[in-house]
């Protein structure tokens, strides 16, 4: 036994002993990894009040940490897309675009659309642009105190944020900023949800038919197929390598979190979105109507910043930036940020760009 | 109209800096485990790039359509059977179906957008015809986080 040992040490070579204490070191690597995938991480923890709620839809204040004399005038109105949680907005503490903004001395507003359930079946644009919404900043404006106000959209967000502004100019809405807004379905060839979706052989009206509301599960694979070894494998692979790193293991943990949060998407909405949207293009042809009323961009006046991700499979870019074209707006920017569809905002590098950016866009408009 | 671009120094925001996306650790000859990390990551990319074109084809698209119509066409049936069965169910046994349910939630939305409709009017009310800035408003809801 003894010589056994010698001659390993003499070779170099491992003892029993450090294999003991590599695979040790795996089996904890491996109890993390599950861990952190099956598990939930705290998110969404900025402190906040709900101020208005009709149906599922929630309207959050977000508590003020800058004294009432030293925030900005106009506050900030976010509405996020219909079919993911608003979490990411606010991942987790030292991380989050909410208390970011807070701290700048916002006065920020969010609104939850809630997830829609059975009976909600029959929500369309119609509803969220036209019937919620208005209510929701209704009671935002007598809250805030205020006519005016900031609106922040992402994803669909966006794109109800828009149809709103461009319905109802008048309504005190001041700065628009749209985040990756779907709106300009002309480039048929570009995107795979593009392509999909106005293939004939993809029926929105059947799957709404047979399903109701779109599954979130439905929703989120079709997301993810866009980059499927990414999504399915590459995600997976990174938290291995780094699962050692308390700090990036715990941003992957946060963003899994709202990543595995899925909610479905009133049929009504979805079938709206398919077949006038990204068939027919509905509203950058001018041709666009909610409730009897075209929306016609040219009524949009707000300020509006336009902020586009380069890299977006989701949202590609030819899909937000024609908008500033048609937009009736004098006050118009276009920030291109190389990054993903969620990457911009939730990012280890959106603190560093796109927040900031997008802060000194608004400070100089919310006095 | 005024067009910016994010520095690229501080756009890493896809990439290396995103804990989700793949390492980007440089090849270390003096690492064994290193060369299969780097194999492993060379193969992903390549599968990476080949998958994205793959769903990016118009066959693909067509293949995905056709495939979700023949899901739904086959599996409607069966739901409608389940449905009825459940319903039928629900119904012997003197218990709301669904439908119901479904039904009694939308009276609820109703009435939950007249009590909005009495809100408005009661903070207008409370204004007294005084422009939103000049009153306060009570807010409702208690704190959450």
């Amino acid at each position: 036994m003894a010589d056994t040992q010698l001659d390993s040490a003499a070779m170099n070579l491992p003892s029993l002993l450090d294999y003991c204490a590599e695979l040790h070191k795996h089996a904890q690597k491996v109890h993390t990894f599950n861990r952190l995938l099956n598990t939930d991480a705290k998110i969404a923890q900025t402190p906040k009040e709900c101020i208005w709620t009709l149906n599922k839809a929630r309207l959050y204040r977000y508590v003020p940490v800058v004294p009432e004399g030293e925030r900005h005038r106009i506050p900030l109105f976010l509405v996020f897309a219909i079919m993911n949680r608003p979490h990411v907005l606010d991942l987790r503490p030292g991380h989050s675009f909410v208390e970011y903004m807070v701290k700048k001395g916002y006065d920020v507003y969010l609104l939850d659309w809630g997830a829609p359930g059975p009976e909600d079946k029959n929500m369309k644009f119609d509803d969220y642009v036209l019937e919620y919404l208005p209510r929701a900043i209704r009671k935002f404006k007598s809250v805030a105190e205020t006519d005016e106000f900031s609106m922040l959209g992402w994803c669909l967000g966006a794109l109800i944020s828009t149809m709103y502004a461009a319905l109802r100019p008048d309504d005190g809405i001041r700065n628009l900023i749209l985040l990756t807004a779907p709106l300009d379905f002309s480039e048929q060839e570009i995107g795979a949800f593009t392509r999909w979706t106005s293939n004939p052989a993809f029926n929105a009206d059947r799957i709404v038919e047979t399903l109701g509301n779109v599954p979130g599960e439905m929703i989120d694979s079709g997301a993810k197929l866009l980059k499927p070894i990414e999504n399915y494998i590459g995600s997976y692979v990174a938290l291995w390598d780094r699962i050692d790193n308390p700090k990036a293991a715990e941003g992957w943990h946060a963003m899994n979190t709202w990543v595995r949060d899925i909610i479905p998407m009133a049929g009504a909405a979805y079938q709206q979105l398919i077949n006038e949207l990204y068939k027919e293009n509905r509203l950058m042809r001018g041709t666009m109507t909610l409730r009897g009323e075209r929306v016609d961009l040219k009524r949009l006046r707000a300020s509006v910043l336009n902020v586009i991700a380069e890299g977006d499979h989701i949202t590609p870019p030819c899909q937000s930036e024609g908008v500033l074209n048609l937009v009736g707006s004098q006050d118009k920017t276009l920030f291109k940020v190389r990054g993903g569809h969620i990457g911009i905002m939730a990012g280890s590098g959106a603190e560093k760009n796109t927040w900031p950016h997008i802060e000194t866009w608004l400070a100089e408009r919310s006095k | 109209m005024l067009v910016h671009r994010g520095v690229i120094q501080e756009t890493k925001v896809g990439k290396a800096n995103n804990p989700m996306s793949p390492n980007d650790n440089g090849f270390d000859p003096f690492d064994p485990t290193g060369l299969v990390k780097s194999m492993r990551d060379a193969s992903l990319d390549a599968w990476s790039k080949m998958m994205v074109e793959l769903v990016n084809t118009q066959a693909y698209a067509e293949a995905q359509g056709t495939m979700l119509d023949a899901w739904l066409s086959n599996s409607a049936p069966f739901r409608k059977g389940t449905e009825n069965a459940i319903n039928q169910t629900l119904a012997n046994l003197n218990l709301p179906s669904r439908e119901d349910i479904t039904r009694l939630a939308e009276r609820l939305t109703n009435i939950e957008m007249r009590l909005d409709d009495l809100d408005a009017k009661l903070d207008e009310a409370l204004r007294g015809g005084q422009k939103p800035g000049k009153a306060r408003q009570s807010r409702t809801g208690k704190e959450e986080s």
